[in-house]
């Protein structure tokens, strides 16, 4: 019991808090005898449909343009990571919302163009959809794992003679699979718990069956049918803790040149998934905010998103350290990290009523920021642990024992060497979390304190009403300072990248 | 009568929302709804939970109502109708209380928060401003809104469609709907009141096998608009507001007679905590100047006695409502029971 990881209190602290919403949930199905209707097959087949549909679709874009974005020197560089990782910054019901009635028969691109698109529905819809929203996730946790990686096993194989895809194929990818595991498990949640997007697209999933339960006052009937949501949850959880990459020291940093040009033609073949994932979208807004005009939209909407996320984004990050940590300790560990990635897998309205009945045994908290930043670390600490845990386990422990050796307390090794070089995969993480706070709306309309309106919630409001054209704005602002959030954190990866580079030299 | 005069004008009232109408501008001859300038101030804190914003629309009664009563701190909590709902029991068992008032767009919700006893009365002078068929003890309905086919007009000649819904089962035509919108349960629940559960689902089977799902019924308004289907069941102020933002939009509204098709449900308000504020701030809703504004720029009927409709509008006798107790359509678990039982959600 001695040797203990040091993470372990901190891991059990939070994976205990983390599983208390469920709790709810358990004590609210109680009222509830059924436990699972027949009807709900048809359901679950297209739930995980939907969601098999969206892994693939992320890994196949995701992992691309991780490559392309950590190797390749492209000119304009940092402008098409923003942009490839801008997709985030969307709400994917606004998104799924706007590409309906983009494509189809009396879409707004036939009646733009006069070219007629095949629609945009079911199954195929919803799925490319949420890949579209969904393949950054993949993008930023393979491509922070990549960075860490030595370029020499590399240099060997292709000195060897292995053709450079080959050796990417090789060579690469098998060392940064657990990173893309990781990343499509966040995908695979995602189009778990959201809403918005199948039921646009006309698809029955759980997380439509469970809102109509809930809009009917069948509390108990959501709270099982979640549960039983859950139980998917797990299974994917299990599936993706046992894909393991190899341990990995990290090195020189592998470069792939090439001419601009043919760089440029590879971002372009990616150019759709931005057009369909954020021009498309935005150009509706302003053709809508053209056609219908803008009012009632205040800047503080816009201050009260970024600062919630900002402080969201920083205890997340905090507290992913422990877990993340822990998670590499050992089994016991991985299980306490587990068990914190069940918020993700909720949806947000069942989540939302969990911690409303939580925030309500402790009445200070309730209806206050504070108990809205502990939503929000509840629903997206997964986000910071993925990428803080995908970056530690790619380090090289040698360092630590090295510095120990040199007589550094472990206090210190872990200051000094641990921390700045997982400092990549917390930057990685934050933002991540600031993101998708950008976009969260069922805990914000719950939890908030009252009349605390963000963007979010603005959007949902006027596009509730049916009033598009005044979405415009707040979805422009929206994306705007979710780019500024992805700039900021590019600088502190780069930042990151020389103090690597330093380690190298001295 | 004055339902059925809104309802004529319905086609114009979009336009004359353009015109940025002021409130208390231009409307003729309310005889017994009361004038804000007659009411007291309202003073001191004031937490409203308002289900679903209606965009500005809400938002600007109730920034004029602050505007003319500085002493009054409104703090207004928006979200889902159901949630807020859901989330006053949540608040009322842990005895924690945060609304003094719960301003609601279905009957469905008011109906949970009376029936939980957290409703308090209203005074009689405030139920009897109120239409005859709209008057209840525990809450106020503020507008109405009436059940409709939205049809396309370049697929669907008015007199190919049926006065009765319950023919609709039996069209040739594609329809669009939303079954998991609570205003379409709202509808299913009455038709279940006024045809029997056996027809009911019948009705549902039938048409279940013609129709195309949509997640809500602005879409299903859109989806009639661009011609995905020929017809479709939506609240009447989704087709007015795509009109508003697209004048050639190629919809136009059909009515059936006399039955569910037709159905005039109401958002209404409740109150929460004893005392004048709460009761007062309900009586200006209650006005003639925000019943009128909300008929002309939101396109909801007013509810309110004696306030007209906006300037223009002609009589049309064909749209007859039928007579229903909106306190009955709070029993929506027998009905999502039933439309789950037929396979339709």
């Amino acid at each position: 019991m001695k040797n203990l990881p040091k993470s372990y209190p901190f891991a059990i602290i939070i994976a205990v808090i983390a599983i208390l919403p469920v709790g709810v949930l358990f004590s609210l199905a109680s009222d509830n005898t059924a436990f699972f209707d027949t009807r709900n097959i048809t359901v679950l087949l297209n739930t995980l449909a939907l969601m098999g549909l969206t892994v693939l679709g992320a890994v196949l874009i995701g992992v691309p343009l991780a490559l392309l974005s950590a190797y390749v020197n492209l000119p304009l560089k940092r402008l098409w990571l923003i942009l490839f990782a801008a997709p985030l910054a969307m709400p994917s019901y606004l998104g799924a919302f706007t590409l309906y009635f983009s494509f189809g028969r009396g879409g707004e691109i036939e009646s733009l163009t006069g070219l007629t698109t095949p629609s945009l529905e079911g199954v195929w819809g919803a799925g490319l959809v949420m890949t579209l929203y969904t393949y950054p996730f993949v993008m930023m946790t393979t491509r922070s794992a990549l960075l860490s990686l030595d370029a020499s096993q590399i240099n060997a194989a292709r000195t060897l003679g292995l053709s450079l895809a080959a050796s990417i194929w090789r060579i690469v990818l098998p060392r940064v699979v657990n990173s893309i595991a990781a990343g499509a498990l966040l995908a695979a949640l995602y189009a778990l718990s959201d809403f918005g997007t199948p039921a646009i697209m006309g698809l029955d999933t759980f997380t439509r069956v469970i809102f109509v339960e809930y809009n009917a006052f069948g509390l108990s009937q959501a709270a099982m049918l979640s549960l039983q949501l859950m139980l998917i949850v797990v299974l994917i959880l299990f599936i993706e803790s046992q894909i393991r990459g190899a341990k990995e020291r990290p090195g020189k940093h592998i470069q792939i040149h090439m001419h601009p040009a043919k760089s440029l033609s590879f971002v372009g073949l990616f150019s759709p998934v931005i057009l369909m994932s954020l021009v498309l979208p935005l150009g509706i807004f302003t053709l809508w905010l053209l056609q219908e005009g803008a009012e009632g939209f205040d800047i503080a909407y816009a201050w009260n998103s970024a600062y919630a996320s900002m402080l969201a984004a920083v205890v997340a990050v905090i507290l992913a350290i422990p877990v993340a940590h822990a998670a590499i300790a050992g089994r016991v560990g991985r299980f306490f990290e587990r068990i914190t990635y069940f918020g993700f897998g909720v949806p947000g309205i069942v989540m939302g009523t969990a911690l409303v009945y939580l925030g309500l045994q402790i009445p200070v908290l309730y209806q206050t920021l504070g108990l809205l930043v502990i939503a929000y670390v509840l629903r997206f600490l997964p986000l910071a642990v993925s990428t803080v845990r995908s970056t530690t386990e790619n380090q090289d422990g040698g360092l630590v024992n090295a510095a120990r050796v040199l007589g550094a307390s472990p206090k210190e090794a872990f200051l000094r060497v641990t921390l700045p070089l997982t400092a990549r995969g917390m930057i990685a993480g934050a933002a991540l979390v600031f993101l998708e706070v950008m976009r969260e709306l069922p805990a914000t309309l719950m939890l908030g304190p009252t009349g605390f309106e963000t963007l979010a919630t603005y959007l949902w409001r006027v596009y509730e009403a049916g009033y598009f054209g005044r979405a415009a704005v707040p979805g422009l602002c929206l994306v705007f300072i979710s780019g500024l959030g992805l700039i900021l954190m590019l600088t502190g990866e780069r930042k990151a990248e020389f103090s690597v580079n330093e380690s190298q030299h001295s | 009568m004055q339902r059925r005069t809104f309802v004529q004008g319905l086609g114009l009232a979009g336009l004359a929302g353009g015109l940025g109408l002021l409130p208390g501008m231009s409307f003729a001859n309310p005889a017994n709804a009361v004038s804000v300038d007659s009411l007291p101030k309202l003073k001191g804190d004031l937490t409203l939970y308002l289900g679903r914003g209606e965009g500005g629309l809400y938002e600007n009664v109730l920034e004029a109502i602050k505007k003319k009563n500085p002493g009054l701190n409104l703090q207004i909590r928006r979200g889902a109708t159901a949630e807020l709902a859901n989330m006053l029991v949540a608040e009322a068992k842990a005895g924690v209380k945060r609304a003094d008032l719960f301003w609601a767009v279905d009957t469905g919700s008011i109906g949970m928060i009376t029936n939980q006893g957290l409703a308090k009365p209203l005074p009689d002078d405030v139920v009897n401003q109120l239409k005859p068929g709209f008057q209840y003890p525990m809450w106020s309905p503020v507008t109405g809104r009436i059940r409709t086919l939205p049809y396309n007009t370049e697929r669907v000649r008015a007199d190919q469609i049926p006065d009765s819904v319950m023919a609709l089962a039996d069209t040739d035509l594609k329809l669009g709907w939303a079954p998991a919108y609570a205003s379409f349960q709202s509808f299913v629940t009455a038709m279940r009141i006024l045809e029997g559960e056996k027809a009911t689902a019948n009705w549902l089977k039938g048409v279940n096998s013609k129709a195309k799902k949509y997640a809500g019924e602005l879409g299903v308004v859109m989806g009639v608009e661009r011609g995905e289907v020929d017809l479709g069941f939506a609240n009447h102020y989704y087709t007015l507001r795509l009109k508003a933002g697209k004048p050639d939009a190629k919809v136009d509204i059909a009515y059936t007679k006399n039955d569910a098709g037709c159905l005039v449900n109401a958002s209404g308000i409740i109150s929460l905590t004893e005392g004048d504020l709460p009761i007062n701030f309900i009586r200006y809703l209650l006005t003639k100047e925000v019943q009128s504004y909300l008929a002309t720029e939101a396109n909801e009927i007013p509810l309110v006695a004696g306030v007209a409709p906006p300037v223009g509008l002609t009589p049309l006798s064909s749209i007859s409502p039928p007579d229903l107790d909106l306190r009955k359509l709070a029993d929506i678990r027998p009905t999502l029971d039933l439309m789950r039982n037929v396979g339709v959600l």
